[in-house]
């Protein structure tokens, strides 16, 4: 255990001196404040909508970082040739995949954070707030999903470069939020094996739906059920650590490149 | 008492073109006692790295074994005695040189204490100590090679694979190098490392072993590969392969065994 977090705290080091996590921040914090100051159809004046936005703009933020941050570890790590000296050490392959995805699903957890708090402070600033528990619950189920979303990308990331696990990750996330949603309407219309094979692809993909809390927290709803939360938490990790063993199956015989001359 | 290093029939295969196989090693055998240095020669291409790299753990060879003080070195408990330079270190450029040899030395599990104290030793031995809390981004690549002996030594390994240590250094640097292995060897440590600085191998290594095509071609006591019909150690082979001729240097030798 003491080796992984070693090495999630490599990962930490890297984002905060690479400043990746500052230029998101700022970005974040630069639409915010535009949208408070030019009160753009009007619509200025209206918490609700600051909070939409502020929250779209949040989930966006750490979708992006959680796919650029976790692609990229371990492709370079082999880019760099440091695969090598570190798997020179008592090191498994194991523990190099949960290291590097413990390091990346903190790193976008704390920048998660700082959006959130940021997104409350703007709210604050204009009259308006978020409940507590309801926040608490919104912030843990993103957790639960930027799990699973650093987790594909770290599995992607085993065979791929860097660029098409990104982008790859990018479509699969995307379309698990947006289209299978909708897919057992679709297979209603289908019949025999296709209608089959959208069932599968239905409870095979991640349902990133279930962790959205966000109209909870616009429109002031109550929280959601303690149980719902939790259950929801479980599926998050039972889809973390199925996307962790595919990766792990991926990589642990992979022969490196660089540096393997024959 | 065991070898550092055993292999046995070793071979590994890559895959080729046309869904055809390339034969890195062609069944290899050697074994390195421990305390010796260990010169590993061969033309680029010949599987020195590759060879290595299974020792490492880092490639499963197709068929044959290889043994680390007698631990399959598939497991990942044959490493915890050995430390490693590439051949082209390449590091964590966002760290210092002394945090890169303090994470290094947590993933052995060293003691804090101990740690702190073996990394300043480290530093002065790679004269690094003025560079240490600088990030390694500003590194120059001597610098990095420095850095990364000393992060292969950081465990006070029993056994140390240099794949071509002496490449990224000036003389000066080589000569450094030399004073390093020779106080490793003085310790009763093992080394075994590849190099193409046939002169360096001469003065350093008590053995060499020369590799052709994924083929061990010669092998023996560098005296031995030099000086023809001088006595060998008793139950160790003189020279296996190509015999030697008298006054013949290393490099001379070398040229006419993989030619």
């Amino acid at each position: 255990m003491i080796r992984i977090l070693i090495l999630a705290r490599l990962v930490w080091l890297e984002m905060i001196r690479r400043k990746d996590v500052y230029v998101l921040l700022i970005l974040l914090a630069a639409f915010l404040v535009t949208l408070m100051a030019l009160n753009l159809f009007g619509l200025g004046q209206a918490v609700s909508y600051l909070k939409e936005i502020g929250l779209l703009l949040a989930w966006v933020c750490s979708w992006i970082l959680a796919v650029s941050v976790s692609t990229r570890q371990l492709p370079q790590e082999e880019r760099q040739g440091t695969i090598f000296t570190l798997l020179a050490k008592p090191v498994s392959r194991v523990e190099v995949l949960l290291g590097k995805w413990l390091g990346a699903w903190f790193v976008v957890g704390a920048a998660t954070l700082v959006f959130y708090v940021l997104l409350v402070l703007m709210v604050a600033l204009r009259g308006g707030g978020f409940g507590g528990v309801v926040l608490a619950q919104a912030w843990l189920l993103h957790l639960g999903l930027l799990a699973i979303i650093t987790a594909l990308g770290i599995a992607f990331s085993t065979r791929l470069h860097a660029d098409a696990a990104s982008a790859l990750t990018y479509v699969v996330t995307l379309a698990a939020w947006l289209v299978l949603p909708r897919v057992p309407d679709l297979a209603l219309t289908a019949r025999g094996a296709v209608q089959t094979g959208l069932m599968v692809i239905y409870y095979a993909l991640p349902h990133l739906e279930l962790f959205d809390m966000r109209r909870r927290l616009v429109y002031g709803w109550p929280p959601a059920p303690g149980a719902a939360v939790l259950l929801t938490l479980v599926y998050g990790l039972l889809m973390t650590a199925v996307f962790l063993t595919l990766g792990w199956l991926a990589y642990r015989n992979k022969r490196f490149t660089r540096g393997a001359m024959l | 008492m065991s070898n550092a290093i055993d292999i046995q029939d070793l071979v590994v295969e890559f895959p080729g073109a046309r869904g055809g196989a390339v034969r890195a090693l062609q069944g290899l055998s050697l074994s390195v006692a421990q305390g010796q240095v260990y010169g590993f020669l061969g033309p680029n291409g010949a599987g020195k790295t590759t060879t290595m790299h299974v020792l490492l753990g880092f490639i499963e060879a197709t068929a044959g074994v290889a043994r680390l003080f007698d631990e399959d070195v598939r497991h990942t408990i044959a490493r915890r005695r050995i430390g490693y330079l590439p051949e082209h270190p390449d590091t964590y450029r966002f760290l210092t040189g002394r945090e890169l040899l303090l994470m290094a030395g947590r993933l052995f599990g060293l003691s804090r204490t101990a740690l702190y104290a073996r990394t300043t030793e480290l530093l002065a031995l790679v004269d690094l100590e003025t560079a240490a809390d600088r990030r390694m981004a500003t590194y120059s690549r001597g610098m990095l090679q420095r850095i990364g002996l000393a992060q292969a030594l950081v465990n006070d390994p029993d056994l140390v694979i240099l794949d071509e240590p002496a490449s990224g250094f000036d003389p000066l640097g080589r000569i450094r190098i030399r004073e390093i292995i020779a106080t490793l060897r003085e310790r009763g440590k093992t080394v075994f490392f590849s190099s193409h600085e046939l002169s360096e191998v001469e003065r350093v290594c008590d053995r060499v072993g020369i590799l052709a095509a994924g083929r061990l071609v010669a092998e023996g006591r560098v005296a031995d590969l030099v000086k023809a019909g001088e006595p060998a150690v008793a139950g160790e082979p003189a020279v296996a392969g190509e015999p030697a001729i008298a006054g013949e240097s290393l490099e001379q030798y070398f040229i006419r065994v993989v030619a």
